[in-house]
């Protein structure tokens, strides 16, 4: 095709890139934190809360996990504020992806509270243990543990998900990637570099979450 | 008839000439055999491209593309492109122009080539009257919106100091989306595109705080091309003078053509 | 300025849907076939077979699918086979849906206990037949929820087609935005079509597990 790729612009566009690669591993960290929270707590009103509360936390969870995460997205940035709630674009992009990655984990947290066996509730009462202490110690460490390789396949999921909230300008990896072929007008190589970066970081989340799994969860060799 | 003929020859002509370029298909030589060009247009840049009610893109760049299929005696075969692809459409050769209000800089020189301009494009920095700004100095400090990629982004990017902070939106959805929300105060854009946010009477209004750039859009297309360049140029020139262009400007941007074009 | 009825909208959107039901389809039942064959490549007892279908699938499982899609566009167009649209958006979908839907059913064929291979290979089965007589009926059982679960994301994914000019319910929205000026109403209305697909194969994917359930309490 007489096309000759040339990456001769990385050097020039390196600050961008990083700036990028910057706040895309900050969206993933704080909404990955601030998410598995909101899940955690969506995950206990579903299963053991208060029955009023339940059908909210249904329709959140059904409406977000029906719906594409750019118009969710649209949703925060483009229509809260004619609600009178404004915040710039980082802040409705971390806002989308807490509320996003709480409603997944909220089903796959739930999914694991479920699975603890009736026993270990009578068990923990037995011990003369509160509400709180029973669903901290008996019911959500073995269910997170349960769940562990589900929650962190979704935080990658959702992380790669991430590249669409340049949509509001908001200066992602896919934000300083669009920039620069928007520049220099090399937009396959441009979309490589991203890809493998990406990809990076990807196998480094993973890394890091498998590596949280085992300080997390020392017993886990013997819980099996 | 007889333009159309005459195009036709000079094409001919400019093709032969062509052919001592270095060897591969000419797009011109392939446009006459097939019958058709294929021109990418914007759909998301009103005036300039949108869509009709049956979703079929209208705008002054859609009528571009059809006076240059009829002058040159072809079907137009018109493919909708958004900002991020349009390059790439023209690069892998799945267009034969790239007609999208496009501004011209060295940095995009030297990956495409450009033909003569063929519409006006004025942009400015637009914002409430509530905001004091009156010239690039006063926005130090403040945060101007803007579509990414454009003309305007390209010529504020270059005057603005460190104090400012620009927003680069997706596409002019984005941005117009943005300042009607109240996100950003300011955005930079071109005229027709403020003209047609008044249009709707909006509770911010977006009035002129100073011009930034007269720059004119030119039409994309491969390098190496140059008797489809010589081709199309010619078209330019005569819709110039025989008030083909006037009236599609009128028509979309509801103003005459500057002289200066 | 060329005046939307609400009509307009409501009506170009679903025109629109139309596509996205489509691709939907096409990706989900190629992705399958592609992703069944991952799939055996991936429990294949060959370790080069079995190393190239988990490249694969790191590969299509930890890149934006946004990037997959603009790659698969214009990189096929730079190798010199032109494309339209739709051909690469389906074919950048079926590479990721097969990516994503080998490592469930893979997970659901482990799942199948070893003493049936054991008892198959005992009964001198190929490996072939073993997978088609004892375990893909018992691992297809368990494989359907998540299965159905997964294709809303495939609906969801379509989305991203956007980026490559495929006009579906996405960009459908975002034309038709940029054209009325109410982005809260289209924005509003692609949502709910969104919601109107995926809530019946989302809550459909819920039923069936919680029969699967019963069913295999009652054993």
């Amino acid at each position: 095709m007489g096309y000759q790729l040339n990456f001769g612009w990385i050097p020039q566009y390196m600050p961008v890139l990083l700036h990028g690669i910057g706040i895309t591993i900050y969206l993933i960290a704080v909404g990955a934190v601030a998410g598995c929270i909101l899940g955690i707590v969506c995950a206990w009103t579903r299963a053991l809360g208060p029955v009023w509360a339940r059908p909210p936390v249904a329709a959140y969870v059904e409406l977000i996990r029906n719906t594409p995460f750019m118009v969710q997205l649209f949703f925060i940035f483009f229509g809260l504020p004619s609600l009178g709630v404004q915040m710039n674009e980082l802040q409705a992009a971390t806002l989308a992806m807490i509320v996003n990655l709480g409603a997944y984990s909220c089903e796959i947290i739930r999914a694991g509270i479920q699975a603890t066996p009736k026993g270990q509730f009578e068990a923990g009462a037995s011990l003369a243990m509160s509400r709180i202490q029973t669903f901290r110690h008996v019911v959500l460490i073995p269910a997170l543990q349960r769940i562990w390789p589900a929650l962190s396949s979704q935080i990658v999921i959702v992380m790669l998900g991430s590249a669409v909230v340049s949509q509001v300008a908001a200066e992602d990896l896919t934000y300083a990637a669009n920039f620069i072929q928007s520049r220099n007008f090399r937009a396959f190589e441009t979309y490589i570099v991203a890809t493998v970066v990406y990809l990076g970081l990807s196998i480094l989340l993973r890394f890091a979450l498998d590596a949280l799994g085992w300080v997390l969860f020392p017993r886990r060799k013997a819980a099996r | 008839m007889q333009r159309r003929s005459f195009i036709a020859l000079a094409a001919a002509l400019a093709t032969l000439a062509g052919a001592t370029a270095p060897a591969h298909a000419d797009a011109l030589e392939t446009i006459m055999e097939t019958g058709t060009i294929r021109i990418a247009v914007p759909q998301d840049f009103p005036p300039f491209g949108s869509v009709g009610t049956d979703l079929q893109p209208v705008g002054y760049d859609i009528d571009m593309a059809m006076l240059i299929g009829e002058r040159l005696g072809v079907d137009v075969e018109i493919v909708p492109v958004t900002s991020a692809n349009r390059i790439p459409y023209l690069q892998t050769d799945m267009v034969d122009l790239v007609i999208s209000s496009l501004g011209k800089n060295a940095e995009r020189e030297a990956v495409i080539d450009f033909t003569d301009a063929y519409a006006p494009f004025f942009n400015g920095v637009f914002g409430p009257d509530s905001i004091d700004v009156g010239s690039v100095e006063d926005l130090d400090g403040q945060i101007v919106g803007v579509t990414r990629g454009s003309v305007e982004d390209l010529t504020l990017t270059d005057m603005i100091g460190d104090g400012v902070t620009m927003r680069r939106y997706e596409d002019n959805n984005g941005t117009i989306s943005a300042f009607l929300s109240g996100q950003v105060e300011l955005i930079a854009t071109g005229n027709v595109v403020a003209a047609a946010i008044l249009e709707r009477d909006p509770d911010i209004r977006p009035e002129i705080k100073f011009l930034v750039q007269d720059s004119p859009c030119y039409i994309g297309l491969n390098q190496g091309e140059d008797a489809l360049k010589a081709a199309i140029n010619e078209i330019i020139a005569e819709a110039k003078t025989d008030g083909s262009l006037e009236a599609i400007s009128m028509e979309w941007l509801g103003q005459e053509l500057p002289e200066d074009l | 300025m060329i005046e939307f009825t609400y009509w307009d909208i409501i009506r170009n959107l679903l025109l629109a849907t139309r596509w996205t039901i489509l691709l939907s389809l096409v990706s989900f039942i190629g992705g399958g076939l592609v992703g069944l064959i991952v799939m055996s490549m991936r429990i294949s007892k060959n370790r080069i077979v079995s190393a190239i279908a988990r490249g694969y699938i790191e590969l299509f499982q930890g890149t934006p699918l946004l990037m997959q899609l603009f790659l698969a566009f214009f990189g096929m167009a730079l190798l010199g086979f032109t494309v339209p649209a739709w051909l690469a958006a389906g074919t950048a979908l079926i590479l990721w849906t097969a990516a994503f839907l080998s490592e469930i059913w893979r997970g659901c064929v482990q799942a199948i206990a070893k003493g049936q291979w054991e008892a198959s290979a005992s009964l001198a089965m190929s490996r072939f037949e073993q997978m088609r007589y004892v375990i893909l009926p018992q691992a297809i059982r368990i494989a359907i929820p998540p299965t159905v679960g997964f294709s809303v994301q495939v609906v969801k994914g379509t989305a991203l087609t956007s980026i490559i000019g495929f006009i579906e319910l996405t960009r459908a929205g975002t034309t038709l935005t940029n054209a009325t000026f109410q982005p809260f109403l289209v924005y509003g209305l692609v949502a709910l079509i969104y919601f109107a697909l995926c809530w019946p194969l989302s809550k459909s994917s819920q039923i069936l597990e919680r029969r699967l359930n019963v069913s295999h309490n009652r054993h």
